[in-house]
């Protein structure tokens, strides 16, 4: 009754119609990504060595009328602030951007009932919306962080005004937790898309989600890994410890750790009553050095992956829910 | 080859979970569609008919009982299924060559480009045009090309003729008419206007408060109905009354005969829309059809 010949074995090809649908959105990213990594190279070439030389005339300065090319360290530091928010402006760009154009609008206006009514599933459709943007991402923000990371190096011992590696900004945008972030926000935003039927919410739960899961990195971070501790005699200057300070405050009589953020070893009246009251007889500080740098990124990346994974999971079993098959339930 | 193109046992689908009482669009439906058939899904707005069809296309899962589509799974038949939605999405930033080109790209093995084209081309589309830039007909007549394009032993068509206007609704009825005769297409379409599906559709299912109320051989349905007019006091027993009506001295009454009808009763057969309207405005009436086990008329009642 049917002249259908059996269907001959083959791949729909959502990837390069995924390409196509998204093309302008990827000629945008591969034009930041290009944009923005020229900076970084600029910033780590030649802005870097003229507001370097410019530290060296002004570190040579004796007299009081000196010389030195006070525009180009002005200039280093500019560009440098605007580099990393950049950089660390790729997570939002991508979650918003998932969220509204890669499944929120195709949710919203039909689209993706017409993909899922063409012979692969539901399934294979999300996974294909997840898997080339998930490489195009990772490759555009490793690039700038590996950009970036130069970028700041090259200041390292020769500028004054360089960032120090546990500045904020710095610490996100010259290392992988920012790759991490803006995988999550992919994922984040392509949930939203699913699951608000609407691609404006959705933009707005993807960048909502990915600011809050930053605020969050940025609490527990710190936490991932064992602190170092330094401990300097009660009135003399407050433990320095250089690097990321996680907690301060007096060592007692017996050796106990009493967390206090506000004396720093001063001594007005209330200062004074607390170290009597606890009997202090130090001063302490837990902090994270400069080799702790690897570790801090490395789990904190670990653990934003981890949950990039989990929201994947539940994207996928959301729409396996929705559209899959399933032993209906008597009633 | 499957003799069933779609099976439903039991059939429910709720939305919005956190609702106890309200919410379901569908529920206990129980049918058979033979393959080949061109079905007519009638019922009036918000009866559950995109639903069913949105079910049947593996757009959405069942909340209770099962849908078989094509001897498989709902799901499973995919490649063997066409759908077109009620607002004919399409992806406004491609051109028409485009969609086809990428209507083929996504049915691997399937696809029939020719057929597809000359879809397009009866309604003197230029294949280089967006589709953003194409009136709500033309959209029409391209998801429809890329929905047959596929080949589909199963087409699912909700409100296809809606925004056509009567020369295009005629056309495009006949390409599909021929689609069915050609390949044996099972064609399933849903509307509102019975007069729409009265000529083209052999089978049908009638859905009303989200149940099946009749499901049949519309032959088969009509022949099984009779409508009559008797004195004002006769007792229809033991014929089943789907809808009855007095004025004055007159009993106009839609009934299915149980027995050879009395000759004075002055028995006619209904027309389609007769039979579909009798039955939509009396919910209670009793819904046994042909290949539908019979319920009593609490349980079919809305």
């Amino acid at each position: 009754m049917t002249t259908l010949t059996p269907p001959a074995p083959g791949t729909p090809h959502l990837t390069r119609w995924l390409i196509r649908l998204h093309r302008p959105a990827l000629l945008f990213w591969t034009a930041v990504v290009v944009t923005v990594s020229g900076v970084l190279l600029w910033l780590g070439g030649p802005l870097a060595d003229a507001s370097a030389a410019a530290w060296r005339a002004y570190d040579a300065c004796q007299a009081s009328a000196c010389r030195y090319d006070q525009a180009a360290i002005i200039h280093y530091k500019d560009v440098y602030q605007y580099a990393t928010i950049a950089v660390l402006a790729a997570p939002f760009l991508v979650a918003a951007w998932a969220g509204a154009a890669l499944t929120g609008r195709e949710v919203e206006t039909g689209t993706a009932r017409l993909a899922w009514t063409q012979s692969s599933s539901p399934l294979r459709w999300f996974a294909s919306r997840l898997a080339l943007p998930a490489a195009v991402v990772t490759a555009g923000t490793g690039l700038l962080v590996v950009l970036h990371h130069l970028a700041w190096s090259a200041g390292k011992g020769r500028i004054g005004t360089l960032k120090s590696w546990y500045d904020l900004p710095t610490f996100y945008a010259n290392g992988p937790v920012v790759v991490a972030l803006a995988l999550a926000g992919l994922v984040a935003g392509a949930l939203a898309g699913l699951l608000r039927r609407g691609s404006l919410p959705a933009l707005v739960a993807g960048l909502g989600f990915t600011g809050l899961l930053w605020y969050a990195v940025q609490l527990v971070m710190p936490h991932l890994w064992t602190t170092s501790t330094s401990v300097v005699a009660l009135k003399r200057f407050a433990p320095t410890g250089g690097g990321l300070g996680v907690d301060e405050g007096i060592v007692t009589a017996t050796g106990a750790h009493v967390s206090n953020l506000t004396c720093g070893n001063s001594e007005n009246d209330e200062c004074l009553a607390f170290y009597d009251k606890f009997d202090a007889v130090g001063w302490y500080r837990d902090y994270h050095p400069a080799s702790h740098y690897w570790p801090l990124q490395l789990t904190a990346t670990a653990l934003v992956l981890a949950l990039t994974a989990l929201l994947t999971l539940l994207a996928f079993r959301l729409l396996h829910r929705e559209t899959g098959l399933r032993k209906g339930r008597s009633a | 080859m499957t003799d069933t193109a779609l099976e439903a046992a039991a059939l429910g689908k709720r939305f919005g979970r956190l609702r106890r009482s309200a919410g379901w669009a569908l529920r206990d439906c129980s049918f058979a569609l033979p393959a080949g058939r061109v079905c007519a899904v009638v019922g009036p707005n918000g009866a559950g008919k995109s639903t069913l069809l949105a079910l049947a296309a593996g757009l959405l899962a069942p909340t209770e009982g099962t849908l078989s589509v094509l001897g498989e799974p709902v799901g499973q038949a995919r490649a063997r299924v066409g759908f077109v939605a009620q607002d004919k999405p399409l992806y406004p930033q491609l051109t028409v060559a485009e969609t086809l080109r990428m209507g083929g790209d996504l049915n691997p093995g399937r696809w029939d480009a020719r057929a597809a084209e000359r879809i397009v081309a009866g309604g003197d589309l230029d294949p280089k045009a967006r589709v953003r830039s194409l009136s709500g007909g033309q959209r029409t007549r391209v998801a429809l090309a890329l929905a047959l394009g596929k080949r589909p032993e199963l087409l699912l068509l909700d409100e296809p003729m809606a925004d056509l206007d009567p020369l295009a609704r005629h056309e495009l009825m006949g390409v599909l008419m021929s689609q069915a005769a050609q390949h044996g297409t099972t064609i399933v379409m849903s509307s509102h206007v019975v007069a729409e599906l009265e000529d083209s559709c052999d089978h049908l299912l009638l859905i009303g408060g989200g149940r099946v109320r009749l499901a049949g051989e519309i032959d088969a349905l009509l022949e099984t109905h009779a409508r009559v007019s008797a004195a004002a006091d006769t007792d229809l027993a033991p014929h089943t009354v789907v809808e009855s009506r007095t004025t004055g001295r007159q009993l106009t009454a839609l009934i299915r005969p149980a027995a050879p009808l009395p000759a004075d009763w002055r028995p006619g057969t209904p027309s389609l829309e007769e039979l579909v309207l009798s039955y939509l405005r009396n919910p209670e009436a009793q819904t046994t059809a042909p290949g539908t086990p019979a319920k009593s008329p609490e349980e079919s009642a809305v």
